[in-house]
């Protein structure tokens, strides 16, 4: 039996359920370990003059506290532009930023020495916002542009015309296990590490650099990680190389595991952006012409930047056809921690900015949002080109609105909530249904590869390796799932391996929802390799005892046994095969590679396929907002996505109802608050506030369309991972709704996230609003909205 | 006098001396007994990822309840059983099964990157226990889980598959913790021990560490006069978060958990009795009959891991502005009752605070008791707590309104208390002296916000904004008259 398409239990659940699963944090200490921490930047831009370790020294128990100075090998790192120093050596450039690095013999004693540590720093002004970075020319990158037709010349002859300005805010990935390494010194200068990290490929690079070694040199092993959510792609770097600086100094094995707090603090996060835009349109709400201008603020480093708005720009569009449009994107560089990747990767900040504008479009024209969706949505056989030219192929968005609509009553709701509106005194309510068509594949094409490391043992178990991390989004009970049913094996057969750079070379991040495209499909091609092996083996045998003449085409391998299809009686325990293709000398070891079919995109001209299928789906939320304290509680979510043919239904449910509630924390109550010094003040969870049990609406259905066309990936699957966030703009979005009816129907400035205080402050707004003349089909200038 | 703790951990005894009496609770399980699967996330009692359940004698049974390890100290378990997550399944080897939570969770995908799940699963294996030490009777429904895990974060999963997990359990299949663990040898060696103090001095990093545990509130009064500076500690919920930040690491520390007759919660002729070391759990349990309006605002009052260790003195003591019992116990006219080396003296409660977080407390005096005069037929109270979520978050803003209305819907008093308006809670004096014989209409509730908000001198912080505060107490009294209102059929509320 097939175990693919079953909803098996996670591989580690049971370890995850008694406890008994080690992080890094629980891996018992080596022989003379030294504990690792580091002195933080109090400020966000300065010349660093000195670094005063004398007291911090005389610490007992402190073994030695390294700076910039201590890097032997390269100090500048970066994946995409190489601009960000391990340790700053001449300037500091965020608040937070990991300056000099402790290594004490307890966590105590690195504890006080930190608090002795003496920065010298030359303060100098920092720049905090995107406005302060564009009014300095600070940018990060290129400023890039995907256009089609005119927009300009279609907005101005439009029938109705807003323009205005729209805001998200950034999101902390707040994975539960902080960012956390041991480095173990080996013979010879090498040097192995274990990391928390979604790249075990880039720990093993910048180690390397960091330590002025070969790549050869430097091992990186990822058992697993207590959750990543982007933020462990790149910015599990750092802590890496402060534990393996600390173990080449000394010695000694070094373990760093971050406090909540430091980690808030020091690494980055989803990207704040402003949209400004101008939009032209007809009487029914059509898009006509679209003028879009990104800004995200970037940070002080390059990191991820640059991908994450070209993702964004790339998501500008979401499931609705722009006939002339022209997307800007630009990144800022502040004095904050260097943002970085989080679930979604721009698409976000696309998909809200977008869906907002057709929200006010609605009010603007007093008509249902949902019809307004309707008219612009991608067609099947026409309007479904992106403005960058791919075309979107298999579209089931319009099903998928259909059946939205109907499953989730959303005529017959939105006329209670109308009389609902009309009557209370006390509350709103507001319904919204949005859109995601999210782009699957790395926009950076090379990365659309994987490779995998299949072992038959000799006694018929598999082992599997590939360079997928896993951080809870079950990428090995998939590849677990698929490997066992390519051998017809039972999944206790098989045991996926812990990511590690000595099996699996040169690999991407376990990134934009693909983990288990890439890696599945390069394990099966491994998978394949030795089971046409096996079967040659088998065929002979089989003939060599009476059975028909060698065929390896006709041996199947199924429920632990291997067998000719035109014999089926004549078996082999596919652990007595191991045995004989052992004694014959077959090899019973593939490596598999898989490398994305693409055309990919040409970001100097804006136009390229670059994405091999899109994920879409829809979503409905009601909520209801109390007039007086502005307290938001969303009611009733009904959710719709075409995922394909699930591999591990219950994994993927995980997924799209765990990225539902990431996006709606991203969209209500979690909020960045920055002081004058970029130094963040909601740096724990007393007062960064992710969703807890309590905000799960307490109607929340959940349904995927089941189907098997999507031929292009493994198993007909589609990646999931970071879809289902996208669609908890409709949470969003129906605040905004609710808000429309304290304006007399016009749209409300609103920016994300909408907290309480956001909305009971949008509420004033809409009072004032309500009593100004209604104006149509002009332009409407949106005011400035809640900080 | 005993120079050691004596607790019992997943049913191994442990007598703990020197400095691993001021670990917390989760490093000691952790670094200490190895046990790993308690896992600390943000060291400040708001993820729950260290949650453990710990056993207290009551009568002849231990009562087990869930709480945050990573914010209470090991001196405080003296006494105690200490359940983790590797207790729940005494003595199982790698293919044995599960506990029934475990096994509800391994079926229904409640994890996934499994870092909060042993702190999940302990809060939800604790909602099974029962005051009895029998099996649960009903299933844990869907708005219980809820309520069980309202201190537990999970960043993967969005819940849904947890509460599935919790709904499908046959509580019949659960083992009682008294199952699991035999109690009565345990118990009888627990009480041997809990007859006598318990004094403890250590060397930790160069600090001296001095800790007193009192069974009587004089030895308690004396200590403290020859010890004035020592941390005061009952649930140590506000001190372990600043230890965990090395804000405070007390080097004496006075514990007062231990202290007879101090956690007692008695309501009698109209007045609630709560001694200071009352937990919120236990006036949970006593108000929700009593006055449901003050038990609602305790359910949203920090999570069941919080309110097992938080006491209501801790709260009073503490003076947060932002404290959450403040404003109901300011309208009440509530007094403590203080204890101190010339005797014991009653304040009203408003009288205690002079500016932020400044008692009217001597360094020889502890809070003793908190009395309430309950309100009476006919007045009409409502509690407010805004904050960024509704769960386990620190308030932006609280208000109570206590309110007597004559004949013809007259005003014939109100009382309002606001928290997070200033450097202390506040009654708006002048707004309430305002509101007195005015008819109680939307018109009126809103002069008189008007008036509250000039009353009241917030700032901007974390939180909030000074003007949306401000106008949250504008807003508040106009919420007060509809919610007074007879709710018509189907009206939210």
């Amino acid at each position: 039996m097939p175990h693919s398409g079953k909803p098996v239990p996670h591989d580690s659940a049971r370890g995850h359920a008694t406890g008994t699963a080690p992080y890094i944090a629980d891996l018992p200490a080596l022989a003379g370990e030294l504990w690792v921490d580091y002195v933080p930047s109090p400020l966000p831009n300065g010349l660093l003059r000195r670094v005063d370790t004398d007291e911090a020294l005389r610490v007992s128990g402190v073994v030695a506290i390294l700076t910039a100075a201590d890097i032997p090998g390269r100090n500048r790192f970066g994946s995409i532009i190489c601009d960000e120093p391990f340790l700053p050596s001449d300037r500091v450039s965020y608040t937070g930023q990991p300056v000099a690095i402790i290594a004490a013999e307890s966590r105590e004693a690195a504890r006080r020495a930190r608090a002795l540590v003496r920065l010298d720093i030359a303060a100098e002004p920092p720049v905090l916002t995107i406005e302060e970075a564009c009014a300095a020319g600070l940018f990060i990158g290129p400023r890039r542009r995907i256009a089609r037709g005119d927009a300009a010349a279609a907005i101005a002859s439009a029938p109705h015309r807003l323009e205005g300005e729209f805001r998200s805010g950034g999101q902390e990935q707040f994975y539960l296990e902080s960012q956390a390494a041991i480095a173990i010194p080996g013979e010879q200068g090498q040097m192995v590490v274990h990391s928390s990290t979604q790249n075990p490929t880039e720990i093993q690079a910048v180690v390397a650099e960091a330590l002025g070694l070969g790549m050869h040199e430097v091992v990186c092993i990822c058992r697993r990680m207590g959750g990543g959510f982007g933020g462990k792609e790149t910015q599990a770097a750092i802590p890496a190389v402060m534990a393996a600086l600390v173990a080449r100094h000394t010695g000694r094995p070094a373990r760093v595991v971050w406090s909540k707090d430091d980690d808030m603090k020091t690494t980055g996060k989803r990207h704040e952006f402003r949209t400004r835009y101008r939009v032209g349109f007809d009487d029914d709400g059509r898009v006509l012409g679209l003028s879009i201008e990104f800004h995200s603020n970037g940070g002080a480093f390059a990191d991820l930047s640059t991908a994450i708005m070209e993702r964004a720009m790339l998501h500008a569009d979401n499931a609705y056809y722009l006939p002339h449009v022209e997307i800007t994107g630009q990144v800022c560089r502040t004095h904050l921690p260097p943002n970085t990747a989080f679930r979604g990767f721009g698409g976000p900040q696309g998909v809200a900015a977008i869906e907002t504008i057709l929200e006010d479009i609605a009010a603007t024209l007093g008509r249902d949002a949902l019809a307004v969706r309707r008219v612009n949505l991608y067609g099947v056989s026409e309007r479904n080109t992106t403005p960058y030219g791919q075309t979107v192929e298999g579209n089931l968005l319009p099903r998928i609105f259909d059946e939205l609509e109907r499953t989730s009553d959303y005529a017959t709701r939105r006329r209670a909530v109308q009389q609902f509106n009309a009557t209370s005194r006390t509350h709103l309510r507001g319904l919204a249904m949005t859109a995601v068509k999210f782009g699957i594949s790395f926009t950076t094409k090379f990365l659309n590869q994987g490779n995998a490391l299949v072992s038959v043992l000799m006694d018929g178990t598999v082992q599997v390796s590939t360079g997928a991390t896993e951080m809870g989004q079950g990428v090995n009970t998939k590849i677990r799932q698929l490997v066992a049913d390519e051998f017809g094996l039972p999944l206790e057969a098989v045991v996926v391996l812990p990511t590690s750079t000595e099996r699996n070379i040169n690999t991407s991040p376990t990134a934009a929802s693909a983990g288990a495209d890439l890696n599945g499909t390069a394990a099966v091609r491994a998978c394949a390799e030795i089971r046409g092996r096996m079967a040659e083996c088998a065929a002979r045998h089989f003939e060599a005892a009476g059975g028909p003449s060698a065929d390896p085409a006709q041996v199947r391998f199924a429920d632990g046994a291997v067998f000719d299809v035109r014999n089926p009686d004549q078996r082999l325990d596919f652990s007595e095969l191991a045995g004989i293709c052992r004694r014959e000398r077959v090899d019973l070891g593939a490596r598999g590679f898989y490398a994305t079919p693409l055309a990919g995109f040409d970001r100097e001209s804006g136009q390229g396929a670059p994405f091999l299928y899109y994920t879409t789906g829809a979503a409905v939320a009601e909520v209801l907002v109390d007039r007086f304290t502005g307290d938001l509680t969303v009611e009733r979510v009904d959710l719709l996505m075409d995922i394909g043919r699930m591999i591990n239904p219950g994994v993927d449910r995980g997924q799209v109802i765990g990225g539902f509630i990431q996006g709606m924390g991203w969209v209500t109550t979690e909020q960045l608050v920055y002081g004058a010094r970029g130094e963040l003040l909601s740096h724990s969870p007393t007062t960064y506030k992710i969703p807890s049990i309590g905000d799960v609406p307490r109607i929340f259905r959940v349904a995927v369309l089941d189907n098997d066309l999507n031929k292009r990936n493994i198993f007909s699957s589609k990646a999931v991972g970071e879809p289902p966030l996208l669609l908890a703009v409709c949470v969003f979005e129906a605040v905004k709704n609710a808000l429309t009816y304290a304006a007399a129907g016009r749209p409300v400035p609103l920016f994300i996230p909408a907290t309480n205080e956001a909305i009971l402050m949008a509420l004033d707004e809409a009072a004032k609003s309500r009593n100004a003349p209604k104006e149509s089909g002009v332009a409407v200038e949106s005011p400035v909205g809640v900080p | 006098m005993r120079d050691h703790l004596l607790l019992y951990v997943n049913g191994q005894r442990h007598e703990v001396r020197g400095a691993d009496a001021f670990l917390t609770l989760a490093d000691f399980v952790r670094e200490r007994l190895r046990l790993t699967g308690t896992k600390i996330v943000c060291a400040e009692g708001d993820c729950g990822a260290c949650t453990v359940l710990v056993g207290r004698p009551r009568g002849r049974r231990l009562h087990y309840l869930p709480v945050d390890s990573c914010i209470c100290f090991v001196y405080q378990m003296d006494g105690c059983h200490i359940v983790t997550v590797e207790g729940l399944t005494p003595g199982r080897r790698e293919n044995d099964p599960l506990h029934p939570v475990q096994e509800a969770m391994v079926r229904h995908h409640g994890s996934q990157c499994g870092f909060c799940t042993p702190g999940i699963v302990m809060a939800m294996a604790g909602a099974f226990e029962t005051d009895d030490g029998r099996h649960r009777p009903e299933p844990l429904d869907a708005d219980a889980l809820r309520r069980a895990l309202s201190g537990n974060l999970c960043r993967c999963t969005g819940y849904v598959q947890i509460i599935e997990a919790g709904e499908s359990i046959d509580p019949a299949s659960v083992p009682p913790l008294a199952q699991l663990y035999p109690e009565q040898a345990m118990l009888a060696d627990l009480a041997g021990a809990a007859a006598q103090p318990a004094a403890i001095s250590a060397v930790r990093g160069g600090q001296t560490m001095e800790l007193f545990a009192p069974r009587t509130l004089e030895e308690a009064v004396v200590f403290k006069a020859s010890h004035p500076d020592a941390a005061v500690v009952c649930g140590a919920t506000d001190l372990g978060v600043q230890h965990n930040k090395g804000l405070r690491v007390p080097s004496v520390v006075l514990d007062l958990s231990h202290v007879e007759g101090l956690s007692d919660v008695v309501a009698a002729d109209g007045v609630l009795r709560m001694g200071a070391a009352a937990t919120w759990t236990a006036i949970g349990d006593i108000t929700e009959d009593l006055v449901p309006e003050f038990h609602r605002i305790i359910t949203l009052f920090g999570s069941p891991q919080i309110r097992n260790a938080g006491t209501i003195g801790g709260n009073i003591v503490n003076g947060s502005p932002i404290a959450d019992s403040l404003p109901f116990l300011f309208v009440t006219h509530a007094e403590v009752e203080i204890a101190g080396g010339a005797g014991r003296r009653r304040v009203a409660l408003t009288r205690l605070y002079r500016g932020y977080k400044q008692l009217d407390l001597a360094p020889d005096e502890l809070v003793a008791e908190v009395r309430v005069p309950l309100p009476r037929r006919g007045e009409i109270l409502r509690l407010y707590k805004v904050s960024k979520r509704r769960d386990m978050d620190i308030s932006t803003f609280t208000a109570a309104v206590l309110a007597r209305l004559g004949d013809g819907g007259v005003i014939e008093w109100m009382r309002v208390a606001m928290g997070g308006v200033a450097p202390v809670v506040l009654r708006l004096a002048r707004t309430e002296q305002w509101l007195e014989g005015r008819p109680f209409t939307e018109e009126t509730m809103r002069e008189a916000g008007h008036l509250a908000a000039q009353e009241i001198s917030p700032i901007t912080d974390v939180r909030g904004e000074a003007r949306y505060r401000r106008r949250l107490a504008e807003n508040i009294l106009v919420k007060f008259y509809h919610d007074a209102q007879p709710a018509p059929a189907g009206a939210v509320r």
